[in-house]
């Protein structure tokens, strides 16, 4: 019977769906923080995103563009292992290494609307908990819009 | 539910952080050289125009010339030696990560090639680009896909296009991207629909003159289909045609005068159309009207959707257009190729439509010659060969079954017929298999499903074949399968037909008698477009093979065959 009066966040601790090895043997995806990426002056994007240690997840684990474009991403890797990152980006994939402690930047280009999933390339880390998504919002620009009266959706 | 608070700032355990630099191009981490020789830099109009007779070596546009015959004059590989056919190379596209569509992703691509450079599209935004003797990858490019793109009916592309140092094509979130043809790198991309509206593109672009043609996709979200054409360096738009007029606009007499069922009259262009460059005509076919298969909420004929569209190039207008399925009810799309021919003096087009017919039209006007069936099982309707249209079983009153011949997949998809002109002999790939549809009219809202009703195509019972047909619509000949065909033909002047199924065996047929000469298995079932190509005097056959889109329409009763993902080419031992 889902429990849907009760707040989200308590049924995921309660439910062991959000760490590693509770119910699950890694982490539900998509079960940490939202963030939102913070828009410069020239229309460019930036955020960071994060491993804490032992968590095997990224922080946020839905990052929210407010549209589409380039974004700078600091990565930052808190955790006691070596992981790794591969972003979604017009082009070709972006790869980082992350050593154990370490910090490094992402430049991605991204059309929107739309949402993207990345993670760690490295063994089943993408499983475990470290896949997150990057949601784009926002509209197709007006020209690339259906020359027909609005349409309701759902 | 509420929004889970964001995780606070942490420091690294030792106080200060390795430096992990700049993330760089993943391609960075292969063997790819990141370039390729400038090949496409001299292909303009005027190859492309003469591209079967002058350059016969190459295959420099989607159907290898602007007729849509896919034939080819190399003959290097004949039926005296074709037994003799073996594996020259293996390119193996592969994905990382989470992809939309995860279970439909496959090769339905026609590869291109010019002076001994491939250019193949992939799934998911993927252009590699090859050495076509060895298969070696010199460069590709890897758009980014939305994973919750609207895609109907699965996350495919057709192929791409080449002219002046460039290569283009379009991508599943309906972009429409120019890219440098020795490095990959982006030169410009545009926008070309609108993904919240359940817009999508997949067809390969068409270069004509000094603008690229272009389509989209969505038929089945209750879009409007619409014809574009870009500036080739600029990526300007040059126009666009609506394939559902607006209320006033002729044809818009074929559609309720009230409400707005225009709007949502689907008629997409989602595979590439065909050229005369005498008449300055595109031939475009066009998709299914929207709802598919609820005709009560747009009464009429519903122009010009199912139809051929005759657009003059230069400024997009309709000069002619003829419907295959008039009021279509069973999701009868007619975006499949028009192949022109001339016959006795004659320009005319042929089109082996879904609804299980073969129609032949003055190209120059659109007028009927004739009208033949091409498929065993047709009761959805019957068309005479006059072309009058008198349909019988279609999904009329809510919640009540339907079955009918072909299924929504039709008796043709969308892979290729090829034309051999030496024996005026039409090789297509039939699909045999019924549906039952039951009417479930639902509310319109903008980029959900819009299809009026539930389907469910048969699992058994089914069949295909590789068939000739004269330009008359007799059959010559007909190689029978238990299951559809749901892949394209290659004709050569070898006097060969070459076609893959859907259990993997790449075949080569007698072009006049139909007697398998050859066969291989690829490991994987064939659902794009084999093409042939000379470097340095050997001739080739390549083939994308690899099984998934729209399976659950096409031939749902081997959708769990498992996927692949190989290009092939082969050619002759020593």
């Amino acid at each position: 019977m889902p429990m849907k009066t009760q707040d989200r966040s308590e049924l995921l601790s309660k439910l062991g769906l959000d760490g590693q090895n509770k119910a699950t043997i890694g982490r539900v995806l998509s079960t940490g923080s939202i963030g939102e990426a913070t828009e410069r002056p020239d229309g460019t994007m930036e955020a960071t995103i994060r491993i804490g240690e032992d968590e095997m997840s990224w922080e946020p684990s839905i990052l929210v563009l407010p549209h589409g474009g380039t974004c700078e991403l600091t990565i930052i890797n808190d955790d006691t292992n070596t992981h790794a990152c591969l972003l979604p980006s017009n082009g070709d994939k972006k790869f980082i290494g992350l050593l154990n402690g370490s910090k490094g930047t992402a430049t991605i280009e991204l059309d929107g609307p739309g949402y993207y999933w990345y993670g760690s390339p490295a063994g089943n880390d993408e499983g475990r908990g470290l896949t997150a998504a990057i949601v784009v919002s926002g509209e197709v620009p007006p020209e690339a819009k259906l020359d027909r009266p609005a349409q309701s959706r759902p | 539910m509420t929004t889970i608070p964001e995780a606070p700032e942490s420091t690294s355990p030792k106080g200060e952080y390795i430096d992990a630099g700049k993330a760089i191009n993943h391609s960075q981490l292969s063997s790819l050289k990141h370039s390729a020789p400038n090949v496409t830099k001299g292909i303009d109009y005027e190859r492309i125009l003469k591209a079967r007779t002058a350059e016969p070596q190459n295959w420099i546009t989607y159907y290898g010339a602007y007729d849509g015959q896919r034939h080819s004059l190399l003959d290097q590989i004949n039926t005296d030696n074709v037994k003799k056919l073996k594996v020259a190379w293996i390119h193996q596209a592969s994905s990382t990560g989470l992809i939309a569509s995860t279970s439909t992703y496959a090769f339905e691509a026609c590869p291109l090639v010019v002076d001994g450079i491939m250019f193949v599209t992939g799934w998911d935004g993927f252009l590699w680009a090859l050495d076509a003797t060895t298969g070696e990858q010199l460069w590709r490019y890897k758009h980014a896909v939305p994973f919750d793109i609207t895609l109907c009916c699965a996350n495919v592309n057709r192929g791409c296009a080449v002219a002046n140092g460039k290569v283009y094509m379009v991508t599943q979130n309906a972009q429409l991207l120019c890219l440098n043809a020795t490095n990959g790198e982006k030169i410009w991309h545009k926008a070309i629909g609108d993904v919240r509206a359940g817009e999508s593109a997949s067809l390969a672009p068409l270069v004509i003159k000094d603008t690229l043609i272009t389509g989209s996709a969505g038929g089945e979200y209750g879009v409007r289909g619409h014809i574009d054409c870009w500036d080739l360096e600029t990526g300007d738009h040059k126009w666009r045609t609506y394939t559902v007029p607006k209320p006033g606009e002729p044809g818009s007499e074929t559609w309720p005068a009230d409400g707005e069922a225009w709007a949502r009259g689907g008629g997409n262009h989602w595979v590439t159309g065909t050229y005369d460059p005498e008449l300055n005509l595109y031939f475009a076919g066009t998709g299914n009207p929207g709802p598919d298969f609820d005709g009560e909420v747009r009464e009429g004929d519903n122009l010009y959707t199912d139809s051929v569209v005759a657009l003059d190039v230069d400024s997009g207008e309709i000069k002619w257009h003829y419907q295959f399925t008039p009021h279509d009810l069973w999701d009868y799309d007619s975006t499949m190729e028009m192949t022109l021919f001339e016959r006795d003096g004659k320009k005319l087009l042929a089109h082996f439509d879904k609804n299980g017919y073969m129609f032949v039209l003055d190209r120059t006007n659109g007028e009927l010659q004739h009208v033949t069936p091409f498929v065993d099982r047709i009761d959805w309707g019957v068309i005479t060969r006059d072309g009058k249209v008198t349909p019988r079983k279609y999904p009329e009153k809510e919640g009540e079954p339907v079955h009918f011949f072909p299924g929504p997949a039709g008796a043709k998809e969308w892979t290729h017929a090829a034309y051999n002109p030496n024996h005026d002999l039409f090789y297509v790939p039939v699909a045999d298999v019924g549906a039952t549809a039951t009417r479930r009219r639902r509310e319109f809202k903008e980029g959900m499903p819009y299809w009026g009703a539930a389907v469910e195509v048969d699992i058994d019972n089914m069949a295909g074949s590789v068939s000739a047909f004269d330009s008359h619509g007799e059959e010559k000949w007909r190689y029978r399968m238990d299951m559809p065909m749901a892949a394209s033909i290659l004709s050569t002047a070898g006097n060969l037909v070459f076609a893959g199924k859907p259990t993997g065996e790449f075949m080569a047929f007698h072009a006049e008698t139909g007697e398998k000469l050859w066969e291989f298995q690829c490991g994987s079932g064939h659902h794009s477009s084999p093409m042939t190509y000379t470097v340095d005097g050997k001739q080739y056959i390549a083939v994308p093979v690899g099984w998934g889109g729209w399976l659950e329409g096409i031939i749902p009763g081997m959708s769990a065959q498992g996927h692949g993902a190989s290009l092939i080419a082969f050619e002759l031992s020593d």
